[in-house]
């Protein structure tokens, strides 16, 4: 450890969940970390930040002066939205269209009977929708003048209701943004403290549900979340420190507090994004750089794939049951973790989307749950230690074999072990559909890619969800439990800027280089406020790419040359869905995407190990009997180390579970490399 | 002469299944198959080049047992028995790797397909050379040639009206695609760019469909797939059967419904559907469908040739609910034990009848099977209206000044009825079909649109009401342009039940308001539209449920600031007083001590029986 640290600028990252808030704090010239965890407290998040900060400051013995950079991932706006419970909000539109929301695409969806579904309330209902006169045209020329006395009118009944956030969403907005731009001006005059959105800042794209939805999200979040940050920022003063607040994003990066402010709805889909940005950083540390992300936590689980050290974007995200077309991570959620429920319906054994969530949890924590859940079949099977949390947490194992017994077992005539192996079974069967899906479904072998499991149940299923999908390697990060904080220190400054053309058509260089000047000049003026060195500041060009008449796009690396671009566009879209269209191609939206690198710190090494000793055995259930299986303190692991299953690693985040034929290895860095030995790998060793 | 077609399944094709069995493969082969299903569906919307299936997304796919029987549909009650046709003109022991079969025939599919737009291409799956399974994509293609562009038509009086037939053929050969065939069916659309690509994105799902199953089958093993699948329709019949048993007695329920017209100038055309529960000697149930005694076939295009599968899917899907672990399969068809139609009727029409405007019987027959339940004392919804389309075919100018054909059939939906625990659903078409964005549409069809929102008043009064239908206005930008509509449902509107009054009725109307002021017949085609003129088009809601002056009188004022509800309806029908965007308690109070005495069903007013 370096002694003159303390003049060296530190950087700390918040990630406050459910239960904990956790903390890790750098120094960035050294790369050594310290960590911290404290309660979280759901009814004031910032008060476990404060706490959080100062316990990891303590540890590392320095003053709040000294940090450089604040990281914070929030999942205040995801909750707004998941719980209905934002802000009051209104929206304006185009007159004769007051009932866009309400409309939605007009469908029962694919997977819903349609004797049973409800339409789900929308985030502003159709007595909060004022209309105003004017109109624009497809290509953006206006056919009707913007009447400023129907903004004031609708002004005044937004004021009259009380709201405190106004979404605007005008016809053809993304063509010409005028009317919307005028609108939000007045009503910024007449309504002074109500937080105003524009379509055409928050989703410049084509269909009008799905932009005014995003709009209108963005304008129920944007209150809670200003508050949320002022609080923060205040907190921060309290603390004396003086460095910029920066907010993780849905698209992998960071994005300081001001341009949060006004896209507040660019964090709804941030959860999962910064234990990603970790997970590739942890394998990247181990020159591993094709991995296949799962991050198991208590309802679901996010899976996605990283190729060459790229994490993909797209932009068919959903909130729940919302699309969000915003640039987020390409990752598939589902609703599976250690808290979902197994039950029987009508003859059928089912596992999820239903949790137990914290409260009750699963039954062998104690409080009261009654029902089967995912971790309570891992305790029957002996996968968990008889405590987690360092000994804090005791699992009652006597309950969890109640209730599968109970509500399976019996039920299905089974024995008490083999239900809990059945519900795991169907739980990896789920999550490996997901796998699928970002990986054989877009044309890539798994058996080329490494498993990265993390989250408090990841490691629980790594080896299961390999051997399913065919990967011979699993890569457990350092602190697999506390990875999003990780993931925040690496996160680089991002941000995309895009413009849908007016009108689809084929490739014109011209005025696409003149439209990409535009852009990359917005990016410049972006990374400039947020105080990025030139140095560090890049540009990527993309296209949105398809076929005249396809309803999707492909996001393809720009080219300079028309050919070179469409040829590249094919081939993306031979991979993606097996064939070729003769048919004009044409290029619906031109994007950058704007990053300010951080810079490496120095990777940290783990100690050399003295060789693995278990600490213990438990009673585990393999392969039809109970044997007494080695337990091992990762605390006490070093690089170097090797064991093989079946054994259980215990840590104070996470439990990793080796099953029986994969060899566990510790790496430099301190991550634990499972190779299958089975596998063309695992035979060479 | 009219003869009963009788087809139900004969004890032969019971499901082999036992309920009981290994649930844990079960649900992961369930799982394996549905994460097959969503792959080949978002192929074909991703790739597919016409407007009709990316856009409106009409398509859907399906995934059957090695004898063919539906395992895993989509969650439509649409879909009969889809590989019986190709089975029936290629046997099974014919078929190769590589193979994939393709029809549109109605009647050569006994209504398998219910119109011609629609294309069915269907792949056998082989594992070790055995044939395991079966996968289908369908989707409605834009133009197939015919009378008119779009190919339906309320003109069409003969299924030659309405398109190019393609009965059960093997497109591809082991692997060797028959070119002609396509070539053929290319060469008869008046958009074959769009059938081209259409066709290449439907190929490929199958082509997907297939290798994925295959994988399925390889890791689980024949036998145990067989197994899972044969389970999966034990199951479906079962639950279903169970659930048919505890609403209907033994005995026989009846209902009518009626369509108004098949724009030929002939209607109503009543629907008489009979449901008889027996014991058998062996003290099985016996549950037989009966809709002999629906009314004659029509001269237009509003036939509806209804495979024997239709009632059992419906009647399934409705018994199923929202329980997403419950698999939508032939296991629905098969829980009656006999359904009974009547060659000539409406409902099985002989050939050559015209088909194109089935959809609005289809859904009319929904609405009569939820008639049925409730008759028999069960809890299914009041009735729906019939989704509308409105189809223009025309020329516009484009900005070069060239003049330029377009086909433009639009979508509109409708409100649904209202349900014991629930409001109707507002404004929607049908299950998994979205609308032209009013954004979309602009950029690339030569109309504006002036208004599309809820038409106010439409939902069935109830203590829930009935969905609200939509006001969909255009201002037509093209040169010229034929139009054809299609609404039901305005002289026999969605019945509301249990105290609930009837949904509201659709309207056209060309340039309302203005001089030449036009309504157009609800179900007609040749109406010129000319650079300029407004399209005003109204759509029907649903019936309600339960007495109106039961619905609290906030839910009532909140209807009423959104738009769905007008300040005059709410006081006459729901009793509800509102003074100054405020309820008025004592106004409300006064109103609803004269409560209307109500009766079963609500059609323009309370009857007993809808007959």
């Amino acid at each position: 450890m370096s002694t003159n640290s303390s003049e060296a600028a530190l950087t700390v990252a918040v990630d406050i969940g459910g239960t904990f808030t956790d903390v890790a704090l750098r120094d960035d010239a050294s790369g050594r970390v310290w960590r911290a965890k404290t309660p979280s407290v759901p009814s004031d998040p910032s008060q476990a930040f404060l706490a959080g900060v100062e316990l990891a400051l303590r540890a590392a013995g320095r003053e709040a002066a000294a940090l450089g950079r604040v990281l914070h991932g929030t999942t205040v706006a995801t909750n707004m939205i998941l719980e209905n419970k934002g802000a009051a909000a209104a929206l304006i539109t185009t007159a004769g269209f007051r009932h866009v929301l309400t409309i939605g695409r007009q469908d029962i969806p694919r997977r819903a009977n349609l004797y049973a579904w409800v339409k789900p309330p929308r985030p502003v209902p159709a007595s909060r929708v004022f209309e105003v006169r004017e109109r624009v045209a497809a290509g953006g020329a206006v056919l009707t003048p913007l009447d400023e006395a129907s903004v004031r009118a609708a002004a005044a009944r937004c004021r009259a209701l009380g709201v405190s956030a106004v979404a605007v969403c005008l016809l053809h907005a993304y063509a010409n943004p005028s009317h919307e731009r005028r609108t939000a001006e007045i009503l910024a005059q007449e309504l002074p403290g109500v937080a105003v959105t524009a379509s055409s800042d928050v989703l410049p794209v084509v269909r009008e549900f799905e932009r005014s939805l995003a709009t209108a999200l963005n304008a129920v979040v944007t209150p809670g979340v200003a508050t949320y940050i002022a609080r923060l920022e205040q907190r921060l003063a309290d603390l004396k420190v003086d460095a910029p607040l920066l907010l993780m994003q849905s698209n992998g990066g960071v994005a300081g507090a001001a341009r949060i402010r006004e896209a507040a709805i660019t964090t709804a889909l941030s959860g999962p994004a910064a234990g990603v940005v970790g997970a590739r950083e942890a394998a990247a540390e181990c020159g591993v750089d094709n991995l296949i992300t799962v991050d198991i936590g208590g309802t679901s689980a996010d899976i996605c794939l990283i190729e060459k050290g790229r994490i993909g974007l797209t932009q068919s995200g959903h909130v729940g049951g919302w699309p969000l077309p915003l640039p987020m991570l390409d990752m598939v959620t589902i609703g599976a973790g250690g808290g979902s429920i197994a039950r029987l319906r009508d003859g059928a054994l089912v596992v999820g989307p239903e949790s137990a969530g914290a409260d009750p949890g699963p039954a062998c924590y104690g409080r009261g749950g009654a029902l089967s859940t995912v971790t309570d079949a891992h305790v029957v099977l002996g996968h968990l230690p008889a405590s987690l949390l360092g000994g804090r947490m005791r699992l009652d194992a006597e309950a969890s074999r109640r209730v599968v017994e109970e509500t399976i077992a019996r039920p299905l005539g089974l024995s008490v072990e083999a239900a809990a192996q059945g519900v795991l079974a169907i739980v990896d069967n789920n999550m490996m559909g997901a796998l699928r899906v970002v990986s054989v479904e877009r044309g890539r072998n798994p058996a080329d890619f490494t498993l990265t499991p993390f989250g408090g149940a990841g490691p629980l299923h790594g080896c299961a969800l390999a051997r399913l999908l065919g990967v011979s390697r699993v890569l457990i990060p350092v602190a697999p439990g506390v990875l999003c904080a990780d993931g925040l220190l690496a996160a680089d400054i991002k941000a995309e800027f895009a413009r849908t053309l007016a009108q689809a058509d084929v490739v014109d260089m011209g005025a696409a280089h003149a439209i990409f000047a535009e852009l990359e000049a917005k990016a410049e003026a972006w990374l400039e406020a947020e105080r990025i060195p030139a140095a560090r500041r890049s540009f990527a060009r993309a296209a949105l790419m398809r076929y005249r008449g396809q309803g999707g796009e492909v996001a393809t690396p720009w080219r300079d040359e028309a050919a070179a671009l469409e040829s590249a566009f094919e081939t993306q879209h031979r991979g993606l869905y097996g064939f070729t269209l003769d048919a004009p191609i044409e290029c619906v939206t031109l994007r950058v995407e704007a990053v300010g690198a951080v810079g490496a710190p120095p990777r940290q090494t783990a100690p050399r190990g003295a060789g693995a000793r278990p600490a213990a055995t438990h009673p585990m259930f393999v392969e039809g009997r109970r044997i007494a299986a080695p337990v091992y303190d990762r605390a006490t692991l070093g690089a170097g180390d090797r064991f093989t299953g079946p054994a259980i690693v215990t840590q104070l985040d996470a439990t990793t579970l080796v099953h029986a034929g994969w060899r566990a290895e510790v790496m430099a860095n301190g991550a634990l490399l499972l190779v299958d030995e089975s596998s063309a790998e695992g035979m060479r060793a | 002469m009219h003869e009963a077609v009788s087809v139900g399944a004969p004890a032969g094709e019971r499901p082999r299944g036992s309920a009981t069995g290994d649930p844990v493969t079960l649900e992961i082969i369930r799982g394996a198959i549905g994460a097959a299903q969503s792959e080949m569906e978002a192929l074909i919307e991703r790739t597919a080049i016409s407007a009709f299936i990316r856009e409106k997304k009409d398509f859907y796919t399906g995934l059957f047992d090695a004898d063919g029987v539906m395992a895993v549909g989509s969650m439509v009650p649409v879909f009969g028995d889809m590989t019986g046709p190709v089975l029936a003109r290629f046997p099974a022991a014919s078929m190769r790797p590589g193979d994939v079969y393709w029809y549109n025939d109605c009647y050569g599919s006994r209504g398998a397909v219910s119109h011609s737009n629609d294309q069915v291409l269907i792949a056998p799956v082989f594992c070790d050379g055995a044939r395991v399974a079966f996968v289908m994509a369908w989707a409605h293609f834009a133009d197939i040639g015919g009378l008119r562009p779009g190919s339906i038509s309320p003109d069409a009086t003969d299924i030659m009206h309405e398109g190019i037939i393609v009965p059960p053929t093997r497109l591809i050969d082991a692997g060797a695609t028959n070119e002609a065939a396509l070539a053929i069916f290319h060469r008869n659309s008046r958009y074959p760019q769009q059938s081209l690509g259409d066709m290449k994105a439907l190929m490929a799902s199958v082509e997907l469909g297939v290798r994925r199953v295959e994988e399925i089958v390889r890791r689980f093993g024949v036998s145990t797939f067989g197994d899972a699948l044969a389970r999966l329709l034990a199951r479906t019949r079962g639950v279903v059967r169970q659930r048919l048993a505890a609403t209907f007695d033994y005995g026989t329920h009846r209902f009518t419904d009626a369509i108004d017209s098949d724009g030929h100038g002939a209607g109503p055309f009543k629907l008489r559907l009979a449901l008889t529960r027996t014991r058998q000697a062996n003290g099985e149930d016996r549950f037989v469908f009966d809709a002999t005694q629906t009314d004659d076939q029509s001269f237009g295009p509003v036939n509806f040739l209804m495979n024997p599968g239709v009632p059992g899917m419906a009647l399934g899907l409705y018994y199923l609910g929202g329980d997403p672990a419950q698999v939508c399969n032939a296991g629905g068809p098969q829980a009656l034990d006999e359904v009974l139609l009547r060659e000539g009727s409406l409902l099985w029409p002989r050939f050559p009848a015209p088909l194109g405007m089935r959809g609005l019987t289809m859904m009319r027959v929904l609405a009569a099977l939820n008639g049925l339940v409730n008759v028999a004392g069960g809890g299914a919804p009041a009735a729906h209206s019939a989704y509308v389309i409105t189809i223009m075919r025309g020329v516009f100018r484009t900005a070069q000044g060239a003049l330029q054909p377009f086909l433009l059939a639009d979508g509109i939906g409708v409100g649904y009825g209202a349900r014991p625990f629930a409001d109707g659903i507002d404004a929607v078409y049908f299950v998994a079909q979205e609308n032209y964005p009013v954004e979309f549409l602009e950029q690339g069809y030569p109309v504006r649109l002036r208004e599309y929102a809820v038409a106010i008043d439409s939902g069935g009064p109830g203590r829930r009401r009935g969905g609200c239908g939509i006001v969909r206005e255009y201002e037509i930008l093209a040169e010229e342009a034929l139009l054809a509509i299609r609404i039901d449902s305005v002289k026999n509107p969605p019945w509301g039940i249990a105290g609930g009054l009837c949904g509201g009725v659709g309207s056209a109307t060309v340039n309302p308001g203005a001089p030449d002021e036009r309504r157009l017949p609800p179900l007609s085609d040749g109406h010129k539209l000319r650079h300029g003129d407004i399209l005003r088009i109204v759509t029907g809601g649903g019936g309600g449920h339960g007495h109106p002056f039961d619905r609290p009188p906030d839910e009532v004022l909140e209807d009423v600031r959104g738009g769905f509800v007008s300040l005059e309806a709410a006081r006459r029908d729901y009793g509800v007083a509102i003074v100054d965007d405020a309820l008025d308690p004592a106004g409300t109070a006064a109103l609803r001590r004269v409560r209307p005495a109500a009766k079963a069903f609500h059609r323009g007013s309370y009857v007993d029986e809808l007959l």
